[in-house]
């Protein structure tokens, strides 16, 4: 009886694996890119994160949620050594990116962070052409030929959804775009140079309602190519773009866990409070 | 979970969320009454009450429209998450269980009126008063885990369904033997048969209203299991 229902819902082009209780996501059945193990740091002598472990699934989009202060983005930052530039931090535990040390002292950072892009909250394109603005990456690469930048710039305006708002005026000024333009030139030239991994810290937080669904339709459409890593302060925001959710609170990684599970029945107290909005 | 004792931030969402909640209990007594009314009517044949039960009804209908109001405007605005949203759906869904459970009560009322035209049997519809206060105690015991967010008792009402059931194909059976052996009285036995079928759906509702708050104390999803499997899930063992 069961296979012949089967068969039945098979001709009427009835899915119903996806009719199934439970999660969409499972970690278990996710190849992994980035591996956080037992990781702490410290801005001199105040740590700012606390012993995390934590494994960021390929070709999803994994956002951290948590108060100001938490250590979300400081994490965040860590994917692609930012914190370099700043001279009191110490870290110890490991970093993985597909299985290689990050801050091993034989990574290349130019190389990692052509692998590892990044976009900010406040946009920050370059004062040249919307055209140079994408092509910028591909000529510090030494890539100069007409025909392929060409091809890159569009096909990467047309990732972030950009292209047929600038396609006319791609020689233009990138400084007259409006705020949500902006951003999503910025992701433009973050995916010009097909980066494996793109962090994105409170990439929406500048722009309006309408920019910001655009940004989020854009994130959902990246991750079929990136592995897309969100910091906001936005929590239907993380809920609505995410497939899996970190929560953290004062430098300490709370629960991890698939987006639909974690805003629907959180396991943590901590977590629940924060995503309702109680006092802890 | 539920029983969480910390206060939102937002004063005013607190007493929306505990308004919703103190409204689900006003209408679930108001329902009780309705069925225990109905209840009244049928056994003593109170014609009277009977109608009172159906006009009644109205109100009850009232009151679902108003708490499903009250949800829609909390889901828009405030946009609840984790236990506040389980809270908001699972009221959403408890209160149409309330409202049908008033249904059916109309429909018991209709048959007290019919039932109250004809000779009274000497039993004196002693089976159904029998089905009507199990299923009544279930309806009391569901609002009473509604109340206190009591996953336990809500797991013993459900197992009562079973019960209910089989008192009801009892009664099934003991009906259709007197319609065999007079058929004289087959009309007066088709109305004692739609009266415990309302019963019977009544406590289906109130198995319906714990699954619900199952859900909204846990989290877990126990809609179509047996009670065995309802009672896995909820101590997070693994099914099959």
């Amino acid at each position: 009886m069961q296979a012949v229902n089967e068969q039945k819902n098979v001709a009427r082009g009835i899915d119903i694996e996806s009719m199934q209780r439970g999660p969409r996501v499972n970690l278990a059945n996710e190849t992994l890119c980035l591996e956080v193990k037992d990781f702490n740091l410290f801005y001199g002598e105040k740590q700012a994160l606390h012993g995390i472990n934590m494994r960021i699934p390929k070709n999803r989009v994994t956002a951290f949620i948590g108060p100001s202060g938490c250590g979300k983005s400081t994490l965040l930052r860590c994917f692609n050594r930012m914190n370099d530039l700043i001279d009191s931090v110490k870290m110890d535990g490991q970093l993985l990116l597909d299985k290689m040390e990050i801050n091993s002292p034989s990574v290349n950072v130019a190389d990692l962070r052509r692998q590892v892009g990044m976009v900010f909250q406040k946009p920050n394109p370059f004062p040249k052409s919307i055209y140079e603005n994408v092509a910028y990456g591909l000529r510090l690469q030494g890539v100069n030929d007409r025909v392929t930048l060409d091809k890159v710039v569009e096909q990467s305006l047309k990732g972030a959804a950009l292209w047929d708002e600038v396609k006319d005026r791609l020689h233009d000024s990138a400084m007259g775009l409006s705020g949500g333009q902006q951003q999503r030139l910025v992701i433009a030239r973050a995916i010009a140079i097909e980066p494996e991994v793109l962090l994105l810290d409170e990439p929406a937080s500048a722009l309006d309602p309408l920019s910001t669904l655009k940004i989020e339709e854009l994130i959902y459409e990246l991750k079929e190519k990136y592995t897309i890593v969100i910091v906001t302060h936005n929590m239907q925001q993380a809920a609505r773009v995410s497939d899996y959710t970190a929560f953290m609170y004062m430098g300490e990684l709370i629960e991890f866990g698939a987006t639909d599970e974690l805003f629907t029945n959180p396991s943590k107290k901590q977590t629940e409070d924060y995503i309702t909005g109680r006092y802890g | 979970m539920v029983s969480n004792n910390s206060q939102h931030i937002s004063q005013q969402f607190e007493n929306e969320l505990q308004d919703i909640r103190s409204r689900v209990l006003a209408m679930g007594g108001v329902v009780e009454q309705q069925v225990a009314n109905a209840m009244e009517a049928l056994v003593t044949g109170d014609s009277e009450m009977a109608r009172e039960v159906i006009t009644f009804d109205e109100q009850v209908n009232e009151m679902e429209i108003s708490i499903d109001e009250e949800c829609i405007q909390i889901i828009a605005l405030r946009q609840p998450t984790a236990s506040d949203l389980r809270l908001v759906t699972g009221i959403e869904k408890t209160i149409t269980d309330l409202e049908r459970i008033g249904d059916e009560s109309v429909r018991i009322a209709r048959m007290a009126i019919n039932l109250s035209e004809k000779d009274r049997p000497k039993r004196n519809y002693r089976e159904l008063q029998s089905l009507g206060n199990h299923v009544r105690g279930m309806l009391r015991d569901a609002l009473d885990a509604f109340a206190r967010f009591d996953v336990e008792m809500a797991l013993r009402v459900a197992k009562e369904d079973r019960e209910v059931d089989a008192e009801y194909e009892g009664i099934l059976r003991q009906l259709m033997t007197y319609m065999m052996e007079d058929t004289r009285q087959v009309s007066r036995v088709v109305d004692m048969m739609w009266s415990a079928r309302s019963l019977e759906r009544i406590g289906d509702h109130a198995n319906n209203i714990c699954e619900h708050i199952i859900y909204l104390v846990e989290g877990k999803d126990v809609r179509h299991l047996s009670i065995e499997k309802a009672e896995k899930v909820v101590k997070g063992e693994p099914i099959d």
